[in-house]
């Protein structure tokens, strides 16, 4: 083929399928380029920045229901990989890309309420923002190991900024050079690994990764004393350290609490839920890259069973640290790190149950897991957000995120800390409240994996535990919200249900109620989990 | 594919290179010493791939990748000296060791 046919052929193929693909990414970086355009002429002053960011948010999340819209109804096939095999278009990768431009949507609306960056620093902020939702949407597409390794990177360095946006303050500017130190070094030790593993199978294609895996272990079952499964192994390590910093999993948990407490409470609500959500994607897919071929059961059941190990250890320890909290936003982050403990419980269920040798008996089950997670992540959305906006609401006025600082608050503002206790019960997992379905589910999946190895009845068990252990802390913050008395030099709280604060975490606190409530809601959502879980199993 | 000589010495230099940044991350107590740690295990890491690329079947993949991991590693820098630099403005020092007082 000569030079000019390949040229047309690219420019073919860009244009037809991969732009249209690409439809919301594009959004968001028109979005940052207009941001900065807008105010260099000056015209900032009468157009808010977060004005320009709700609309390119607003068109991102309307580029990608089209898209599954388009998927759904059958007209493409299901999945598609498009910019030369870099990324992937299927029901898995859109589901994410809605919930991730639904979740911007939402978290601007929140920082326009807060007014953490004010006018003059809105744009840097919201170019931050979009930008590395940008990355989270390639890690959720990713289709090669480059694009692994680009998703993760796009999302940290925005995220290292944001933290440290507060200026001028110690611990915003600590906690930046904690998260920036801590991910850089993960990012590195990354790399190495997928450099070992991209050069012993010889290639950066993921679709492609499971096929060469049982060719290197040479149709023999495939054990350590291979030099190179071994390779293999230490490169898949490796990667999973990358991975395991930005889902904040036990031995990498340092900088989550660090960078919670110093960033702002918006920015940590964003780190909360959105890269977490992208990181578990990208799990998934490289998870299931993974398994599946010939020869390697033994061993990625033993990887899929050391992910449930991580995954007690991460849910115990996050639930026990946050026990002498008293920064809300530092318990909210061992939260956090409890939750994903629990989630990563669903993609071990996956990987056991995936590697059993009989994947297609349990072809429904590995989808049930995958759908649970996914369920979870839905749910965690409003329910962390809504804990974080409280959080954000009551230090506009109190000027303090301290347990003692929202004492007593229901004598001032009872829509801020109603909304608090639903998002809080739903955290721990109470019915009816959408977080208690969730977990059902995932503990379900861990449940029928035990059918395969008996340590993920042992999950299930430290998971049930945990859940009670998370009360108590979680009650709390309900108890000196709900029964303390307001001290009487503290500062007040003025927000009332109907004005835009009151609303927001009111109608967050809705949606986290009736996704535990509306029969039709929770079916539809674990319908769409469903499509989309089967879109990124059924690629054995 | 392993057993060929020629890529060995290549791996070698790239795993004494990840070794040292790995080190020097985990000793140095100076802000930007950690950073040169970084940007040495970032480096090992590209030797690793253009090694492969010459050497296996990974072909011209390993040294595109190479590419992307340079301009990342200079965005990243940029990013992290800036922070450095805000830290140290608050604190006067970029002693990784003085930020200390988030914890708990």
């Amino acid at each position: 083929m000569v030079f000019s046919q390949l040229i047309e052929k690219l420019i073919q193929e860009t244009t037809t399928s991969s732009l249209p693909y690409f439809g919301a990414e594009l959004c968001l970086s028109v979005t940052i380029v207009l941001m900065l355009l807008v105010r260099l002429f000056n015209a900032d002053r009468w157009l808010p920045a977060y004005l320009v960011a709700v609309l390119g948010a607003f068109a991102a999340l309307w580029c990608t229901y089209s898209q599954s819209a388009q998927l759904n109804s059958g007209s493409v096939s299901d999945s598609q990989t498009f910019f030369g095999g870099m990324l992937i278009q299927d029901l898995f990768s859109v589901y994410f890309r809605v919930f991730l431009s639904l979740f911007v949507l939402l978290t601007i609306a929140l920082t326009a309420l807060t007014g953490i960056p004010d006018i003059e620093d809105g744009p840097d902020f919201y170019s931050l923002l979009l930008g590395s939702t940008i990355g989270m949407m390639l890690m959720a597409s990713a289709n090669n190991l480059l694009i692994l390794f680009l998703g993760i990177e796009m999302t940290s360095v925005p995220s290292y900024a944001m933290v440290g946006f507060l200026k001028g303050r110690k611990t915003s500017s600590e906690a930046a050079l904690k998260y920036v130190v801590y991910g850089a070094g993960a990012a590195g030790v990354m790399l190495y690994g997928i450099s070992l593993l991209a050069g012993v199978l010889g290639t950066t294609d993921m679709s492609l990764l499971a096929v060469r895996l049982s060719e290197a272990a040479g149709g023999q079952t495939a054990g350590l004393a291979d030099p190179e499964i071994r390779a293999v192994t230490l490169g898949v390590l490796l990667v999973m350290v990358g991975l395991a910093f930005k889902l904040s999993l036990v031995p990498f948990h340092f900088w989550c609490p660090d960078a919670f407490e110093g960033a702002s409470a918006e920015v940590a609500g964003f780190l909360s839920v959105a890269s977490k959500a992208g990181a578990f994607a990208l799990l998934v897919r490289f998870c299931s890259a993974l398994s599946g071929a010939a020869g390697t059961e033994d061993l990625l059941m033993a990887f899929g069973v050391s992910l449930g190990v991580i995954a007690c250890i991460t849910a115990t320890f996050g639930n026990l640290a946050a026990y002498n909290q008293n920064n809300l936003k530092r318990l909210l982050a061992y939260s956090t790190i409890a939750h994903a403990g629990y989630m990563l419980m669903a993609v071990s269920a996956m990987m056991v149950m995936q590697n059993s040798g009989h994947a297609q008996l349990y072809q429904v089950d590995i989808q049930k897991s995958v759908e649970g997670l996914l369920y979870y992540l839905a749910v965690y959305l409003f329910m962390n957000l809504g804990a974080f906006a409280v959080i954000a609401l009551a230090r506009n006025y109190t000027f303090s995120e301290e347990i003692d600082s929202v004492k007593g608050l229901i004598s001032q503002s009872p829509v801020l800390c109603i909304s608090m206790m639903v998002c809080m019960f739903s955290l721990v997992g109470i019915p009816p409240f959408g977080g208690f379905f969730a977990k059902l589910m995932i503990f379900a999946a861990a449940l029928k994996a035990g059918e395969i190895h008996w340590f993920m009845y042992v999950v299930v068990a430290i998971g049930g535990l945990n859940t009670v252990l998370s009360l108590f802390y979680y009650i709390r913050v309900l108890k000196t919200m709900f029964l303390d008395e307001r001290p009487a030099q503290s500062r007040a709280v003025p927000i009332r249900l109907f004005s835009w604060e009151g609303s927001f975490v009111a109608v967050l606190a809705l949606l986290v109620l009736l996704l535990g409530t509306l029969p039709r809601l929770m079916s539809g959502l674990s319908a769409t989990a469903n499509a989309a879980a089967h879109a990124v199993v059924s690629q054995l | 594919m392993l057993a060929d000589n020629n890529i060995n010495s290549y791996l070698l230099v790239g795993a004494v290179l990840f070794v040292c940044g790995v080190i020097c991350m985990a000793t140095k107590r100076n802000g930007i010493g950690v950073l040169m740690g970084v940007e040495l295990v970032l480096n090992g890491a590209n030797v690793n791939f253009v090694a492969f690329s010459k050497f296996t079947r990974l072909g011209l993949d390993g040294q595109v990748f190479s590419l992307f991991v340079i301009v990342l590693a200079a965005a990243e820098a940029a990013v992290a000296l800036a922070i450095a630099l805000n830290f140290y403005n608050n604190h006067l020092t970029i002693d990784v060791d003085r930020a200390s007082k988030l914890r708990g």
